[in-house]
């Protein structure tokens, strides 16, 4: 009676699981499992940086308050017709409330340092389960050569 | 037994050291100071320092991005300043602070790409430009100009706003529209515009001074 109950026990949590809620479907495990780790600390140039989740060329999201809410679907960049730089992420609410979201972009030259002043925070309203477009622009034109994006939730 | 002060100053050590493993997560000191570009502690449904500080931001971003303005083959005069950027809106404020931003953000960040012209200080200019000529000082280390420079675009725009309370819950609602142009001085396009909204609802509205 034993082995029949365990497998029919096994069935009934995975039935639990499949979930019919509407798109988007946000798996913030998976989210998580994709974070890069950095070891080790940054005390002089050309070591390696202390902080994690924060590479170039991409969204952090830094505010716990909507890191399990959000999801940022997509990113790109490109270069407009003076040659400065913009910069696109498409940012998912998974959430079945009314999210208002802030975001600022950080643009670097080839050497790592700042380019040019951050922009300031740009709103994002995102309405429950949709998807909303974060665009910004460089000030600068040659001199960018990478750019960080920090996201927060707006107050 | 006298191995246990080094016993303990060994295990201090390691506390210690264990403890600069994680963040101090606590809050800083109390400060006066606020970041101007983030929502304040008072708040209300009007314009306020984040919202001059983005719209400026997004503006003179987006003008660097257009090609008539900032990949001209000659880098055109540009003047921006107040005198054509109205304020209709319910909203109480010194629209220099708007058009101020702008053109000091625009003029740092253009590095060449635009010129601007100071036609606010266009008295100032003149004045200086009698007294050389007629003698009364010298004619300083730069080259005389035959005329002060022309513009060839103006910021041109406009704030509008759309107020609605709630008589019952004393709710109050504002939604804010400012518009910016630049203008062709010659022909009067325009050739290029950006528009900043946001709509803000609070219990009840503050007083800006």
């Amino acid at each position: 009676m034993k082995r029949l109950l365990v497998p029919a026990f096994g069935l009934l949590l995975l039935g639990g699981c499949a979930s019919l809620d509407p798109a988007p479907h946000c798996d913030m495990s998976r989210v998580a499992g994709q974070r890069d780790l950095v070891a080790g600390p940054a005390m002089v140039e050309g070591e390696t940086s202390p902080l994690k989740e924060m590479p170039m060329n991409s969204v952090s999201i830094t505010d716990p308050n909507i890191i399990r809410k959000l999801y940022v679907r997509s990113i790109a960049a490109r270069r407009t017709g003076t040659g400065t730089v913009e910069v696109v992420a498409q940012v998912v609410n998974c959430t079945d409330f009314p999210l208002n979201a802030e975001a600022r972009t950080q643009f670097y030259a080839n050497d790592g340092a700042a380019s040019e002043p951050v922009s300031a925070w740009r709103r994002l309203q995102l309405p429950a389960r949709t998807s909303n477009t974060y665009r910004e622009l460089s000030l600068g034109d040659k001199t960018v050569d990478g750019y960080m994006i920090e996201m927060r939730e707006g107050k | 037994m006298r191995r246990l002060p080094a016993l303990a100053s060994a295990l201090a050590a390691g506390l210690a050291l264990s403890a600069c493993q994680s963040v101090d997560n606590s809050a800083g000191s109390p400060s006066v100071y606020i970041d101007p570009g983030s929502v304040g502690p008072v708040k209300g449904v009007g314009i306020e320092s984040q919202d001059i500080i983005g719209m400026t931001d997004q503006m003179m971003r987006d003008m660097l991005a257009q090609p008539r303005l900032a990949n001209a083959q000659a880098a055109p005069n540009v003047i921006i300043d107040s005198e054509y950027f109205h304020n209709e809106s319910s909203s109480r404020l010194n629209k220099n602070s708007i058009t101020d931003r702008l053109r000091v953000g625009l003029n740092r960040a253009a590095a060449g790409r635009m010129q601007f012209v100071g036609r606010h200080y266009a008295d100032m200019v003149a004045k200086e430009r009698e007294l050389k000529r007629q003698g009364v000082v010298d004619k300083a280390t730069l080259p005389a100009a035959r005329a002060p420079k022309g513009g060839d675009y103006r910021l041109g725009g406009r704030i509008t706003s759309l107020d609605s309370r709630d008589p019952k819950s004393g709710m109050m609602q504002r939604y804010n529209q400012i518009v910016f142009e630049m203008v062709d001085l010659e022909s009067s396009e325009i050739v290029w515009s950006g528009i900043y909204e946001f709509a803000k609802a609070a219990q009840d509205d503050i007083i800006y001074r």
